[in-house]
């Protein structure tokens, strides 16, 4: 259940630091609740605040079966910088969940087909890891993956990577930019991975989260190999603040990115004014 | 309990000084050469009106700058948070108009009648007594009937006042209007309710011509890319005027301020504070991009939030026709003109359809 | 209608037709009494709306700034300057400007306007030599026009402008400027509490809508500092300390730029007294340097030059 006052962030303590990337510029916090606490589902988000800095929109990164929170943050700005700098065992804050997350109902009983690029990949492995426990895995189909990024050492979660790669009931197609020494997998961008690997529509829906490039290419891939609109989910980013659809700040057309979305079907989107 | 009272003109003021006992009473008066709603201290001080206030009764629930909740570091490096107290006292709101009462309903759709009401808001919603006046004048920038609403209008007021022959008659709209009056002579009902009709009915026919608004959701609809809005936002400066004054504007900004005496991070406070649609950097992203990058995107916004989006999932335009956003526009952009261009293209166009 | 309007339009559409303007900015009237809204004419038709009087008050230099057109503005002595101080920042292209110069007596402030009606509505306004008669469902009242001109039009000295490529013939009067920093020596006289006093009464009912910055064609930065969030300098709300200064910097930012039109007194919708504010900086610049912004247009901006002379008696 949200909490009462929105706006009100809840006490937390990061409990684990992970450097994600080689340079160093993306960490994933783990954190725990220290009073009232909140339930999300996959694909929402929250809101972190950090004291003397101010807050930040973070996707949660971990999966809703696990206990306490998990968000993998990108160096850009003041907040993730003074976030950048925390230790183990300081306080700070969240609010939320906020957003509608992806709508799990539609993807019951279908082959999920995540396309992952960079940063855009955090909700992705929260529903990757929410699908592969032993509770869920049975109410989803197929499972495949495309992640890409630019290098092997700015792939996130590499330690669940190395897991996945090695399961069954999930497909995992890894790729990075250019050839490089040591790697074995896929090379090249996702869009054109995307085409290779060639996912079937049939059953399928696919979701598609990354930088706005990545998914300008991928979208017509998915469209040549029979996805319609409604069978492709996508994540928006809007410059957002309140979370609960009340600032006016990501509204486009009669929605809310903040409420209604992030998570929204390509048909959903053409309906929207060209505002984001 | 009854729902009809009258008032002489004598014995406002006293009714006013009772209600300043029970209650933080607040009546339109001059403060600093503005008219705005402040606190009344004396029953005597009171002038009816109506007045048009330049600002609307919004700032009483959304003021224009609020803390949400101050921080502070516990010894033990823990995050303390506190919220402001709920009000204790009642207020009352005097004076209202029945547009800026109106408007209020609006603002409950965002924020009240929703999964996540805002608590500051409702704390201030609950706590009030709204006791309005109708305008038996309605100005030449009024176009409230255009809207849904009335110059008598009955929403969101807990009290209507109808001025009659100098004195008044007063009609409870609800529990609380009607506890209000209860300790005033009753008036007959029948006879009130005709006398407001008549008001009313007097009001509504002396206002000028109606605006446009029959069909304009539909207008907007199909007209995201008319070539209108290249010329609709040429005169406006895109400061904060029109929403600001705006009794159903709404939108607002989060700050968080760390308390300058403190170490970093120790203490500080979150301030909401108005914001609009209309200012250049609104949407524009940590990136640089915009994609809201010119006034003539950011004009057909508010329109469109107004008249379109609004209407869609509430039913209802985010307007009240008060006409601030017409009076104090630095540039006199006028929406009820905007309205009606809306409407000319809209016509153009079919004709050229159809030829 | 008057003989000015009737000119502005034949000159609007001459200089459409020639093709010497792709638009030419003015005035049409609006549907409120004695207010004129900014008007962009492309054709002759809508050329055929300009006018000119008494609420032409905004300044249209403003308009000028990041257009690609080829403009015509119709512009009277204070706007004029605003252009030439534009120009000499180099914000405006001079030679894709065209000015339609038009003397000028002084426009009317509708904020004394609201004072003198007090709440009573306004219906019409008919000027009858230097008297405005206004009338409204149950009230007629003459007032003298002088009373209801904006204060900046009262010491103004360019009611001729200073420079122009068209004219629009009309005797204006040949402004005699009386003391015109009489009223900031007196407020300078002041204790620093009674100045204080004044700053909070007169700024408190600011609502940080921007409205004097955005109307100011000297104001054109990208991001103002008051929307800088890294560093954030100021608080958005209406905090008075934020608000203060919000409003002294921005008259700081104006010295030796700021051409007084009172394009920013002209659109507060609370009727702040800003220009004494701009007016004190004002003052100061003419006193250190001898310099008055937008009138000369071949004298660089006055804080934009370093002379060995200049006063630096406060600096050590």
């Amino acid at each position: 259940m949200p909490q009462a006052n929105p706006y009100v962030p809840l006490p937390v303590k990061v409990t684990d630091i992970v450097i994600e990337t080689e340079d160093r510029t993306i960490k994933t916090f783990a954190m725990e609740f220290l009073g009232e606490r909140f339930e999300y589902s996959c694909g929402q988000f929250a809101e972190v605040f950090v004291p003397g800095k101010g807050e930040a929109p973070f996707g949660m990164a971990s999966s809703p079966m696990s206990d306490g929170l998990e968000f993998t943050v990108s160096k850009v700005g003041s907040v993730t910088s003074a976030m950048h700098d925390l230790e183990v065992g300081q306080q700070i804050g969240v609010r939320g969940p906020f957003g509608n997350g992806f709508p799990m109902t539609r993807l019951e009983g279908r082959n999920l087909v995540l396309i992952g690029g960079g940063f855009g990949f955090t909700t992705l492995r929260s529903l990757i890891n929410y699908a592969l426990h032993p509770r869920n895995r049975s109410r989803f189909d197929g499972l495949k993956v495309i992640y890409g990024a630019r290098t092997p050492g700015m792939l996130l979660y590499k330690p669940e990577l190395d897991a996945w790669g090695k399961q069954a009931g999930i497909s995992l197609h890894l790729t990075i930019d250019r050839e490089t020494p040591g790697w074995d997998k896929l090379v090249g961008f996702v869009p054109a991975v995307t085409e290779r690997v060639a996912p079937d529509p049939d059953n399928a829906v696919a979701v598609v989260c990354g930088p706005p490039v990545m998914i300008k290419y991928t979208l017509p891939v998915l469209r040549k190999l029979g996805f319609s609109p409604d069978q492709v989910l996508l994540s928006l980013e809007m410059k957002m603040r309140c979370g609960i659809g009340q600032c006016g700040r990501c509204n486009i057309g009669n929605k809310y990115v903040c409420r209604d979305g992030p998570v929204f079907s390509l048909a959903e989107l053409s309906s929207l004014p060209d505002e984001f | 309990m009854r729902k009809y009272a009258r008032i002489e003109r004598d014995a406002l003021p006293s009714h006013l000084d009772a209600w300043i006992e029970r209650y933080g009473v607040f009546a339109p008066m001059m403060r600093d050469g503005v008219r705005r709603f402040g606190v009344l201290s004396a029953g005597s001080d009171a002038q009816p009106g109506p007045w048009l206030t330049k600002v609307p009764v919004k700032e009483m629930f959304l003021p224009q700058t609020e803390c949400l909740y101050r921080y502070r570091r516990g010894t033990n490096g823990g995050l303390e948070i506190e919220t402001p107290q709920d009000p204790a006292r009642l207020r009352l709101i005097f004076g209202v108009r029945p547009c800026d009462a109106r408007a209020l309903t609006l603002l409950d759709h965002v924020f009240r009648s929703t999964d996540r009401p805002d608590p500051y808001y409702c704390a201030r919603r609950e706590s009030t007594i709204l006791v309005g006046i109708g305008c038996s004048e309605p100005r030449s920038v009024c176009f409230c009937t255009s809207v849904g609403g009335s110059p008598f209008g009955e929403e969101g007021l807990d009290v209507l006042l109808v001025e009659t022959g100098g004195d008044y008659v007063a009609k409870a709209l609800t529990l609380k209007g009607e506890a209000l009056i209860a300790e005033m002579p009753e008036a007959a009902p029948e006879d009130t309710e005709t006398l407001i009709a008549e008001a009313r009915r007097h009001a509504e026919a002396s206002m000028g011509d109606a605006v446009l608004t029959a069909g304009l959701k539909e207008r907007l609809d199909s007209g995201f890319d008319a070539p209108l809005w290249d010329r609709i936002h040429e005169p406006c400066i895109g400061c904060g005027v029109c929403a600001f004054l705006c009794p159903t504007c709404h939108c607002f900004d989060l700050a968080h301020e760390a308390d300058t005496r403190s170490v970093a991070g120790d203490a500080g406070r979150c301030v909401r504070g108005w914001d609009t649609c209309m200012f250049s950097l609104f949407t524009r992203q940590a990136s640089g991009v915009n994609p809201r990058p010119s006034g003539k995107e950011r004009m057909r916004q508010r329109l469109m939030h107004k008249f379109r989006y609004f209407v869609e999932n509430y039913g209802e335009a985010a307007c009240v026709g008060c006409g601030r956003c017409i009076a104090n526009c630095p540039t006199a952009c006028d929406i009820r003109e905007t309205i009606a261009r809306i409407d000319d293209a809209a016509e153009a166009d079919s004709h050229a359809q159809e030829t | 209608m008057n003989d000015r309007s009737e000119e502005i339009r034949r000159v609007a559409k001459r200089l459409l037709a020639e093709g010497k303007a792709d638009v030419v900015i003015g005035f049409r009237d609006s549907r409120l009494p004695l207010r004129a809204t900014p008007h962009f004419a492309r054709t002759p038709a809508e050329a055929d709306q300009l006018v000119w009087g008494l609420g032409c008050t905004s300044n249209l230099a403003k308009y000028l700034l990041d257009r690609e057109e080829c403009v015509a503005v119709v512009a009277k002595g204070c706007d004029v300057r605003a252009i030439v101080a534009t120009v000499k920042e180099n914000q405006v292209n001079r030679d894709r400007v065209t000015i339609i110069g038009v003397p000028c007596a002084g426009v009317v402030s509708w904020q004394k306007l609201e004072a003198v009606l007090n709440g009573r509505d306004l219906t019409e306004a008919i000027q009858d030599g230097d008297t405005l008669v206004l009338r409204g469902r149950e009230f007629e009242q003459r007032v003298a026009i002088s009373d209801l001109l904006q204060d900046a039009c009262r010491t103004c000295t360019v009611h001729e402008p200073v420079v122009c490529d068209v004219r629009i013939a009309s005797s204006a009067p040949a402004g005699g400027r009386t003391d015109e920093f009489a009223d900031i020596r007196e407020f300078e006289a002041l204790s620093p509490d009674e100045r204080w006093e004044w700053f909070r009464r007169e700024f408190s009912r600011c609502i940080r809508c921007y409205a004097c910055r955005n109307a100011c064609p000297a104001c054109y930065c990208e991001q103002c500092f008051v929307d800088s969030t890294n560093p954030e300098w100021i608080g958005k709300g209406n905090d008075l300390t934020d608000t203060l200064i919000f409003h002294i910097v921005r008259a700081f930012h104006s010295a030796g730029r700021c051409v007084d039109c009172g394009a920013c007194e002209r659109a507060c919708p609370m009727g702040i007294d800003l220009r004494r504010l701009t007016r004190k900086v004002q003052k100061d610049v003419k006193e250190l340097f001898g310099a008055d912004a937008g009138v000369d247009p071949d004298s660089p901006p006055a804080l934009a030059v370093f002379r060995p002379d200049d006063p630096e008696d406060f600096t050590w």
